[in-house]
């Protein structure tokens, strides 16, 4: 009996009495060594501190198991989702190519035909297009002449370019249709291949080396010990969005048009870009990051292989040639980038955990005449702020000027058929992808990989539900906080009302919008559904990642 | 443009009345960083794209690509004296966009500071004779300076 068990009653007792016990039971150990031992000296300035926070953080991310768990770990550090410079697939204001490169992070190679890499398939190609070739132009005529098209039009763009989309996205259904077809018997990887039609593109990441808005500049200047850290860079979360028109994927990645090595490249230049989005005309939005490459993860054709985009937004003369010919680069290179980063996401890897491998796709822009092609190989993904002057990878984009398929239609006939257009279109399907021999996925679990994988039925159905919550963006149930002008003006500008309570957040210094994830009460168990016989257990279990 | 009839008569002087059109624009130092290519102004609020892209390209020649606006707040401050809160009208901003190969630099108007110096030298000679005047009659208060030995 020790203390007549009062020291159960008042545990601080405990610390106050001396231990009966003379000495404790120590294991014999020699804690000495030769050489004196010592912790690593660690740099403790500010800047020292935050950086090695982030760096537990980027390496939290990097042990999470599964796809959906990363995305949630990414989303973490916002409820109400990141403020995302908006990088629409179809949005390029004039003069956004050397936004567009820094954000992805690619040198561009203007090239007149493919590069050498399609060599190989050339006899191949020229055969399939001479058995094609009447069954292409018929498809384009009756596209074009033959059927009364009617579709719903929306107010998202001009009626113009809705039409042209629209004609476009009929053509390449049929060009592609009639290129598998004569394929499949032939290749196995087109055989097997999926295609989709109008997927959902979505892509989210961090670029660095931006400066900094004046607001952050200003917020800034209230901390004499951000002095030297004024104008330093922020991070920049980017949100990509994209509809193609239709796409193909398949279980095995295609081949890298250039080897890894080469992704170091100093020829492969990308200048940087600081000035921030808004000057070229990039506006920001609240939305939680999503990377979304057009299915679900746990899909077995993972891999894209082409993907086909419409060019209806290019607005006639009113930037110029040259300028409607960047615009169709940049869109080229936002939606090759796009979806390879999303894939890659779903093979592990994040914006804060850089690939291990090269990525490749292929992309197609078209109004139905006009092609232009582009093959993108994706070197790197990483280039937050702590990586964008340190990391020598570049991206690699090759494209191709819009090459016209064919003159004119004259009395229900294709004038003047480009067959170099569409052999370098099938040379694109003749390309055939390869197992790899390294490990796809290093960054993903044994045996968990995705949500599926898992376990216990409830973070199971949990983390499903959760992902799929978070990758929707629906609006919030509450209105979003928000600080009314007149409160700007009689509270915070000027302290017209000192007598009122201090209730609101920036009363109490506090910046709602930096809320976490997590940050909420979870769904309330109803006394009559706890566990039996008795549970105090209140609120439901949440499985949000530990980051 | 103007919204001003021309002058109807009216009693009274002056006869001859100065009617200034409502459509001005002026340029500003740009804020956030520019590139080089892109001028901020600040205009009538009245003013739309198509009438900024037409005053540029019609009176001044300047080959206009692109016309964003943005119509920001006007300053809030205290009236001094009443000490109510009082509001300076909204402005326009307009940021032109112009050929990229095209460069605008906002002139530095007032030169730099730290070429005066001279200036400056003088500026502290006269305030330290003011700052010796009145600790000389610090004193004596409300003699007339001429009033001295």
């Amino acid at each position: 009996m020790y203390l007549n068990r009062v020291h159960r009653t008042f545990p601080k007792l405990k610390k106050i009495i001396t231990r009966p016990q003379s000495q404790a039971a120590l294991a014999e150990q020699n804690e000495y060594t030769e050489t004196p031992e010592y912790p690593p000296i660690l740099d403790m300035s500010l800047k020292a501190r935050k950086l090695r926070e982030r760096e537990t953080l980027y390496q939290k991310i990097k042990e999470i198991n599964t796809v959906e768990e990363k995305q949630i770990a990414l989303n973490m550090p916002r409820y109400y989702g990141w403020k995302c410079v908006m990088f629409n697939e179809t949005r390029n204001p004039y003069n956004t190519m050397p936004l567009v490169q820094y954000y992805t992070r690619s040198h561009f190679i203007p090239v007149d035909k493919l590069p050498d890499y399609y060599n190989d398939t050339e006899e191949a190609a020229k055969l399939v297009v001479q058995e094609i070739k009447a069954l292409v132009e018929e498809a384009i005529v009756i596209e074009n002449e033959g059927i009364d098209r009617d579709f719903p039009v929306t107010n998202e763009s001009s009626i113009e370019s809705q039409k042209t989309n629209a004609l476009a996205q009929s053509i390449v259904k049929q060009i592609n249709r009639i290129i598998t077809n004569n394929l499949t018997d032939k290749l196995d990887h087109i055989l097997s291949s999926q295609v989709d039609i109008e997927p959902r593109h979505e892509a989210f990441w961090f670029v660095g080396g931006v400066d900094p808005p004046l607001e952050v500049v200003r917020w800034r200047k209230q901390y004499p010990w951000l002095k030297d850290t004024y104008d330093d860079p922020i991070d920049r979360p980017v949100q990509y969005i994209g509809t193609p028109m239709l796409t193909l994927r398949g279980k095995l990645p295609l081949k890298p048009i250039i080897p890894y090595s080469e992704a170091e490249n100093p020829e492969f230049k990308v200048p940087q870009f600081t000035h921030t989005p808004k000057t070229v005309g990039y506006f920001e939005t609240h939305r939680h990051g999503t990377n979304i490459p057009g299915y679900w993860p746990g899909d077995y054709d993972e891999f894209g292989l082409v993907s086909y985009h419409g060019r209806g937004h290019i607005r006639g003369e009113s930037f110029g040639d040259q300028d409607n010919l960047e615009a169709l680069h940049c869109q080229a290179m936002k939606a090759s980038f796009g979806w390879l980063l999303a894939q890659a996401n779903y093979q592990g890897f994040t914006t804060y955990n850089d690939l291990t491998y090269p990525l490749v796709t292929q992309t197609v822009v078209t109004n139905g005449q006009l092609w232009s092609l582009y093959a993108y190989q994706l070197n790197t993904i990483e280039m937050h702020n702590d990586k964008f002057d340190s990391n020598p990878k570049n991206n690699v984009c090759f494209g191709t000027k819009p090459f016209k398929l064919y003159d004119t239609i004259e009395n229900g006939k294709v004038q003047g058929l480009n067959e170099e257009v569409l052999k370098m279109l099938v040379k694109f399907y003749l390309n055939t992808p390869e197992e790899r021999d390294h490990d796809m996925k290093p960054y993903l679990g044994k045996e968990e990989q995705v949500v599926a994988d898992i376990e216990d039925d409830n973070r199971r159905s949990w983390l499903e539900a959760r992902y799929k919550h978070l990758v929707a963006n629906r609006p919030k149930h509450f209105l979003l906080p928000e600080v009314y002008l007149w409160e700007k003006i009689y509270k915070i500008r000027f302290n017209t009302r000192f007598f009122e309570a201090k209730r609101r957040p920036f009363e109490k210094n506090v910046n709602p919008f930096n809320r976490r994830l997590d940050d909420h009460l979870p769904p309330y168990i109803p006394k009559v559904l706890r566990q039996y016989p008795r549970s105090k257990k209140k609120f439901e279990t949440t499985y949000y990642p530990k980051v | 443009m103007s919204t001003r009839w021309y002058p109807i008569y009216q009693r009274g002087n002056p006869q001859l009345r100065v009617f200034l059109p409502n459509f001005w624009m002026k340029i500003v130092r740009p804020a956030p960083k520019q590139l080089p290519n892109v001028v901020q102004f600040q205009c009538s609020i009245e003013m739309t794209k198509h009438d900024i892209k037409n005053y540029l390209e019609k009176i001044y020649n300047i080959p206009v690509v692109d016309v964003r606006t943005k119509i920001s707040l006007g300053k809030f401050k205290r009236d001094v004296g009443k000490g109510y809160i009082v509001k300076d009208d909204d402005i326009k901003n307009a940021f032109i966009v112009l050929p990229k190969d095209m460069k605008f630099e906002y002139p530095n108007i007032f030169g730099d500071k730290d070429g005066d110096e001279d200036q400056e030298k003088a500026l502290d000679e006269a305030k330290k004779s003011f700052k010796n005047y009145i600790d000389r009659n610090k004193h004596r208060p409300d003699v007339p300076s001429w009033f001295t030995i």
